[in-house]
Parts: structure tokens; C-alpha cells; sequence
């Protein structure tokens, strides 16, 4: 062992003595598992939007748009790549694997995922995979959250191949693509079986999850299916705790009217999570009370809950102190103080667009980002039915408009989950391969 | 002194800086109040995530021998390192994880000889056999309970087949490197393996927890005496 050797190792058990540990950051850009790796603090260098293809437009295929969002670039705010994957599925959610180069995107109709290398250059992402399995693996359709673990990627959905009501499970999957093993949402004990969204907190051995409805719904035009009594019966009214090591479901909650998104607060030392019910435009505080036992408590509105205001995304700030919410149907952005989570009190709000859906803030709070497509039979239709990502920059009173991305008028389709990349470095390009190399 | 005698003397000055640590932090991520306990060991199953890929390594002795050599017929314990680490995140986090492992199963007759720990290093350039030696003399004594065997590989060509089919991605961060320190990006994984080579969990920073690494370990002896854990 060479001076630099002794000298390095050392030195590191030397600042292990002095108690340097891993922080206990549970989540990345305040919204990914908290087993991303490569936090963005920073600037984020591209925007990638997993876009519904739209008949008529373009190539009429769903597509993964990446987009510049650094302002010093030359190409800022301009699309700088497009993925198209073949047809029309109903595309919607995605999530980066753990190690961050790969990201997955899935399609509610077809059930088809995608897996994009979004890692080797991000500014041009390219498909690597497609996974076409879960249904007849699983039973389930609809593959909306994508959850990483190590080595695995938790998959969120939303059906199943029977009935095709709400009636769920979760998946999961090696990052290789390969299917391991699939756990029903419970149906007994209160649970309604449907899923939705998925959230980890490794430090309490616990994961969430949330519940919406099924393809029938999900499929059906809006306007009919609210008129529809029985249709309207087929939503979500629970969430369930789990055990994360076992992946048994432990504690079902009872939280009427589709809770969709769950956050858990990032600030050390926090046990909280929140999220907001669709239907009945609620927030609810998910904790544990003075003898640890964990409750779901109704804590907040959003809007004027009798006008259905719609509420679709929720984004949570890096210190768990502000939400920002989006309500589909009024085309507006809220923005509550959660300082107490118990009290969210609303502190701002803007139309942001005539329909908005996704929202994500960067981890500095000082960009928000939101677009407008919520599914293909849900949007609006007619002049409302615009099509667009927003950037803005948020000085603490108001959200400035900063780029917009026309996504009618680029011919891309229609815009939904978003996720962030950071430049491609170097270093990431740069894998050892021989000892000149140094 | 001899070249041998300093190596020998920093390893000595590092574990005790290391046992402080240990004494004082006598968990990684043990969780109290309100998180839920962690299942029983044999009442929950493990995905088989990937098999362990075919590659070629080396131990103290410079003696070639197939990884899978060290990564079935027991259940093993493997995590990437390389001694030059000093990200407190890395390598010296799973260290410790390890150190903690190899003591519950010291105090667990039952487990004695069913386990092993492997370290399998990311710098073969430097973690050559014989520095690895003075790793590996530190824990001699149990080797026959539960052995830590220190490996690597002639060159990045062999290694970096391993590292892509397991899943760990590893760069050269030019900017923290110097001419005399060489620092690499790589995300800390800790690999469990049942018996037969199959990758059973992953475990990370924010999940590197002694006790569930116990818990699981035990899980995979339950399955291997009940003659179960055959992928289906």
C-alpha cells in the first residue's frame, strides 16, 4: 500500500470517527424515491416530457420530448430531442431507475413500458427496452407509478385484465426489465384493492399507497362518465400502509374521493406525508400519534370543493414547508404554507392555464414547471384543449413566466409527467477501462 | 520500519478511528418509535433478483478463481469498495454495515459457517492482491466462521463486464481526482446472495441496515434448510 493509499483510507475512517454519516435525504428534485441517486440542487439542464401522441398530429405516436431548461444555453426553452415509440397507449407516468440512467415510462391502455437510457446523454434520450409483460405476469393493467429500490423499480397500477375496475396491485421489476413478483392491494379489512401512487420512507420501514380508479373509468370520456352514477361509484377511498421489507400490507386508511399523489415531508427528523384527494379537493396529513400508532387525518381544501376544482398534483418543497397544488378544471396553480401540516393555510394562487395537470418544482424551490394534459378522454376539448408546458421562476410572491413549449403546435401530442436531467458530465461518459487512463 | 510495518500500522490507527465510530453509532439505520417492525426472519420471501454473472477474480494469494467461487454454496454478503475511498457515503458506510453483520453472526452459532462477507474491489490497479492481503490478515481468525475475503480483478476488462451485468456503474470523477488520488463515482450497493448465486437483495445508503441484513440472511438459511428458494 502506497502513501496515497494509507493516507486516503485512513482518512477515511478517521472522518467516519468523527461521525460523517450518509444524510438522511429521503427523496431527490422533492417528488423521487429516495433511492435516486445524483440529487439536482443545481440548474437542471433538460426536461423530459413522456407526451400522449395526438391523432392527426405529427407522427400521431406517444413520444418522450426532452427539452432544454438551462438558461445559459443557447437552445433554452426549444426542444432538443423526441422519442417516438410507436402508437397510442394512454402515456402518463414515468420514473428513473435507481442509479438515474434509465428512465421508465409507462402507457395506461396498453400497458406497455418503455425504458429510455437517459444517463449516457441525456439531451437524447434513446429507447432501450420495452417491457410488454406485466399483464400477463401480473393480471394487472395500467402501470402509472414507477418507484425505484435498489436494483428494482416498483411499479404502481392502476387495473387489472378482468373486470378492469379499480381492483389492483403492485409490480415489481429488476431494472433489467424482468419481472420478480407482484403484491395485491388488499380487498379485505376496509381496503378497496386500488392503487395509485407509492412512496417509501426506508427510515420507518414504511411505504403508502394511494388509490384512483380503473381503466374502465380512466378510459371514459369525462363528461360521460360524471354523468354516469354507478361509473362514479368505481373511484378510490383508501390508502394503505406498508410494510416495506415484507411488502404486506399492515394499516388501510380510509380516504374518501381518489387520494392520487403522496409526499413525504424531506425535512429531517419529519414522519409526515401528505397528499390531496381528486374528488372531493381535500388535503390529508398521513402520521403517527403519541403512541406511534400511524392515522390519516383530513387537514386542508383546496378551492371550492362543491366546483369539483379537480386537484391532480401536488409538489412538495425541499425543507416540507410550501405545496404546491394544480386543480385541473379551473387551470389553477396553489400554493399553500405547511409550515404546521396539521394547518395548511393557501398563500398564493394563479391560473397558470386553461387546463393544468403535472406540476414539479426544482429542489431549490426557484422553478416550477406544469403541464396541461391530464388523460386523452379527460382533457378539455374545443379552444381549452391547449396543450403546453409552462416554465416559470417562483420569487417567493409570484410565479414569472419564463419559456413555454406549444406542444399542439410543435405537432408533439399532449404533455404530462415530467422529469429532470442534469448536463451529461464527463465523468458520466467516462468509464475506467485501462490504466492509462489516469 | 518495513514497508509492511507502516501499512500494518495505518490499518491499525484506521480500525480504531473506525471502532470509535462504531461504538458510538451502533446502527446505521435502525429505526425507532413509530416505524414498523421488521418481519420475522422466514416469514417473508426474497425476490431472486439477477444471478451473479460469470467473472474472474483474485484473491491475496493472486490465485485466478471464478467469482462464482465466492458467491455460492453459502450465502454471501458482497459489496464494491476500493481502499483509497474516502466518501463517507461509500465504502466506509458499507464497512462498517459488514463489521456489524460479522459480529451478529459470530454471536449466532447457528450461522457460523453458512455465511460469508466479500469485498470485491473497484480499483484494480491499485487493490492489488498483495495490498489486499493486509486486509484480509485483520480478520483471519474467524475466517473459519464466517471468512471476508477481499478480491480483485486483473484489470478493468475483467471487472468491468461484472460491474454492468450487476448493475453498478462506476466513474472517474476527473475533477475530485488528483495525480495522487483517484476518486469514482459509484453508487453504494450491497449485494445479498443465497446459495445457489442468486442475488436475494440490494441494499443502499438509505437501506443499509445491520439488523435487516441479519434478518434476510437468516430468511435465506430458513429457505435453504426447508429446501426451498429454487427460482421459480
Amino acid at each position: 500500500m502506497n502513501k496515497r493509499a494509507r493516507f486516503a483510507f485512513t482518512a477515511a475512517l478517521v472522518a467516519s470517527a468523527w461521525g460523517i454519516a450518509a444524510p438522511a435525504a429521503r427523496a431527490d428534485e422533492t417528488c423521487l424515491s429516495p433511492y435516486t441517486a445524483s440529487l439536482i440542487k443545481g440548474q437542471e439542464a433538460y426536461l423530459h416530457v413522456w407526451a400522449l401522441g395526438e391523432k392527426g398530429l405529427g407522427d400521431e405516436s406517444d413520444k418522450l420530448v426532452t427539452i432544454d431548461a438551462d438558461p445559459k444555453s443557447k437552445t433554452y426553452g426549444k426542444v432538443v430531442s423526441s422519442v417516438s415509440v410507436g402508437g397510442r397507449g394512454e402515456a402518463h407516468h414515468m420514473g428513473f431507475t435507481d442509479d438515474r440512467k434509465y428512465l421508465w415510462a409507462g402507457r395506461l391502455d396498453d400497458s406497455k413500458i418503455f425504458i429510455f437510457d437517459v444517463g449516457t446523454d441525456p439531451a437524447h434520450p434513446k429507447l432501450i427496452n420495452t417491457v410488454t409483460d406485466l399483464t400477463e405476469k401480473t393480471g394487472y393493467v395500467g402501470p402509472h407509478t414507477f418507484y425505484a429500490i435498489p436494483g428494482r423499480m416498483v411499479i404502481g397500477t392502476l387495473s387489472n385484465d378482468k373486470s378492469r375496475d379499480g381492483v389492483t396491485g403492485l409490480a415489481v421489476y429488476n431494472n433489467k426489465g424482468e419481472f420478480l413478483s407482484a403484491h395485491p392491494i388488499p380487498t379485505d379489512n376496509g381496503g378497496d384493492g386500488y392503487g395509485y401512487d407509492i412512496a417509501i420512507n426506508p427510515q420507518k420501514n414504511v411505504f403508502l399507497t394511494s388509490s384512483f380508479t380503473g381503466w374502465n373509468n380512466y378510459m371514459m370520456d369525462l363528461g360521460k362518465l360524471i354523468k354516469d352514477a354507478e361509473a362514479m361509484k368505481h373511484f378510490g377511498n383508501t390508502m394503505v400502509l406498508w410494510n416495506l421489507k415484507s411488502m404486506q400490507p399492515e394499516k388501510i386508511f380510509s380516504v374518501p374521493g381518489a387520494p392520487l399523489e403522496i409526499r413525504w415531508s424531506l425535512k429531517e427528523g419529519d414522519d409526515w406525508a401528505i397528499t390531496a384527494s381528486a374528488l372531493t379537493s381535500k388535503l390529508w396529513l398521513i402520521s403517527h400519534d403519541a403512541n406511534n400508532e400511524w392515522q390519516a387525518k383530513e387537514v386542508g381544501t383546496i378551492g371550492d370543493p362543491a366546483k369539483i376544482p379537480l386537484p391532480v398534483d401536488i409538489s412538495i418543497s425541499a425543507d416540507g414547508t410550501k405545496l404546491w397544488v394544480n386543480t385541473f378544471m379551473d387551470g389553477t396553480t396553489h400554493l399553500f404554507d405547511i409550515s404546521d401540516p396539521t394547518k395548511p393555510v393557501q398563500i398564493y394562487e394563479k391560473v397558470t392555464g386553461k387546463q393544468v395537470n403535472m406540476i414539479s418544482q426544482s429542489w431549490d424551490g426557484k422553478r416550477v414547471y406544469i403541464t396541461s394534459s391530464l388523460l386523452q378522454h379527460w382533457d378539455k376539448t374545443g379552444a381549452d384543449n391547449e396543450q403546453v408546458l409552462r416554465a416559470y421562476d417562483w420569487d417567493g410572491k409570484d410565479l414569472k413566466p419564463t419559456f413555454e413549449v406549444d406542444f399542439f403546435k410543435e405537432k408533439l401530442g399532449r404533455p404530462h409527467h415530467m422529469k429532470f436531467s442534469g448536463p451529461a458530465t464527463k465523468a458520466s461518459l467516462d468509464v475506467p477501462r485501462r490504466a492509462a487512463s489516469r | 520500519m518495513t514497508i509492511r510495518a507502516r501499512v500494518f500500522g495505518a490499518l491499525c490507527m484506521g480500525f480504531a478511528a473506525w471502532a470509535g465510530f462504531v461504538m458510538a453509532n451502533p446502527a446505521v439505520a435502525a429505526e425507532t418509535g413509530a416505524g414498523l417492525a421488521l418481519p420475522a426472519p422466514g416469514s417473508y420471501t426474497l425476490d431472486h433478483i439477477q444471478p451473479v454473472p460469470f467473472g474472474i477474480v483474485l484473491d491475496g494469494n493472486r490465485f485466478p478463481r471464478m467469482l462464482s467461487h465466492y458467491t455460492s454454496g453459502k450465502i454471501t454478503l458482497l459489496a464494491f469498495f476500493y481502499s483509497t475511498c474516502a466518501d463517507p457515503r461509500g465504502c466506509p458506510l458499507a464497512w462498517e454495515a459488514f463489521e456489524h453483520v460479522r459480529e451478529a453472526i459470530l454471536a449466532q452459532p447457528e450461522l457460523h459457517g453458512r455465511a460469508r462477507l466479500v469485498f470485491l474491489s473497484l480499483d484494480p490497479e491499485h487493490d492489488t492482491p498483495d495490498v489486499l492481503k493486509n486486509f484480509t490478515r485483520g480478520y483471519e481468525a474467524s475466517a473459519s466462521l464466517v471468512p471476508w475475503y477481499f478480491l480483485t480483478t486483473y484489470s478493468y476488462l475483467f471487472l468491468n463486464p461484472v460491474l454492468r451485468k450487476m448493475g453498478e456503474e462506476i466513474s472517474i470523477d476527473r475533477e475530485a481526482s488528483g495525480t495522487d488520488r483517484l476518486v469514482l463515482n459509484h453508487l453504494l450497493k450491497v449485494f445479498l446472495i443465497d446459495q445457489r448465486g442468486w442475488v436475494r437483495e440490494i441494499y443502499s445508503n438509505q437501506s443499509l441496515d445491520p439488523a435487516a441484513i441479519l434478518g434476510d440472511i437468516k430468511t435465506l438459511a430458513i429457505e435453504a434448510a426447508n429446501g426451498d428458494g429454487r427460482r421459480r
